[in-house]
């Protein structure tokens, strides 16, 4: 428990707020039941990694777009990734690279995959005020 | 576990399309019967070519293709634009 929880219960305790108001305020700084259930390894316990593309209010195209990743097989694909020939990996950063991506897939651990799963709660990016990408797990 | 279905569907705009269940199991198993002729081969292979690098990689093949496929039960993929809705989902 951290101190703004404690604080919010300490409040409630002395009956400052009431228990609707204290549920409020725990929701508000991502009080319990906001998160998903942790694994056992004391990680989120996520399933599946969902984007999710719709048009936005100044969007002109009616384009949706919904996928659903099993975290599972983006582990799976990233040990796969490791496979690929040293001369390839050249190639598909420079090819990256040319796409805007400075990012050297093959330095991707698993690890890095779960502290970027773990920090990634809900996520919304509009692009160009069209289209409205939203990446969450599941 | 592995996929037993995958479904298919595309619809394009303003008629009926296909949707189509098809059982992918009979992919894997034509796929392992596959694999399980070219083992010895890769097995070969992978002793050959073991100093100089690429023979672990070989080895690594089987399992992490059959990881690969294990878990591709799930993937949903959708997408709908203005000429057609397009569905792959593995179940």
């Amino acid at each position: 428990m951290n101190e703004e929880h404690r604080k919010i219960l300490e409040m409630l305790k002395e009956g400052k707020i009431s228990v609707a108001d204290a549920e409020k305020l725990l929701a508000a700084v991502g009080g319990p039941g906001t998160e998903a259930p942790a694994a056992p390894g004391g990680k989120p316990g996520w399933k599946y990694l969902r984007v999710l593309v719709e048009p936005g209010p100044g969007s002109e195209s009616q384009d949706k777009v919904n996928i659903r990743v099993p975290m599972k097989l983006i582990r799976a694909g990233l040990k796969f990734a490791a496979l690929i020939p040293q001369a390839a990996q050249g190639k598909v950063n420079v090819a990256l690279k040319e796409k805007g991506l400075n990012v050297d897939l093959m330095k991707i651990s698993p690890q890095d995959l779960e502290d970027l799963v773990a920090n990634l709660n809900d996520m919304t990016v509009e692009v160009d005020g069209k289209d409205k990408v939203r990446i969450f797990c599941e | 576990m592995f996929p037993i279905w995958m479904r298919f569907k595309i619809r394009p705009e303003g008629k009926r399309g296909v949707s189509l269940w098809f059982p992918v199991i009979l992919i894997w198993i034509i796929l392992w019967a596959l694999m399980l002729v070219l083992l010895p081969f890769m097995l070969l292979a992978a002793v050959l070519t073991w100093r100089r690098g690429p023979g672990l990689i070989l080895l690594a093949v089987y399992p992490m293709l059959f990881s690969v496929l294990w878990n591709l039960s799930g993937l949903h993929v959708e997408t709908r634009d203005a000429e057609n809705d397009v569905l792959i989902s593995f179940r």
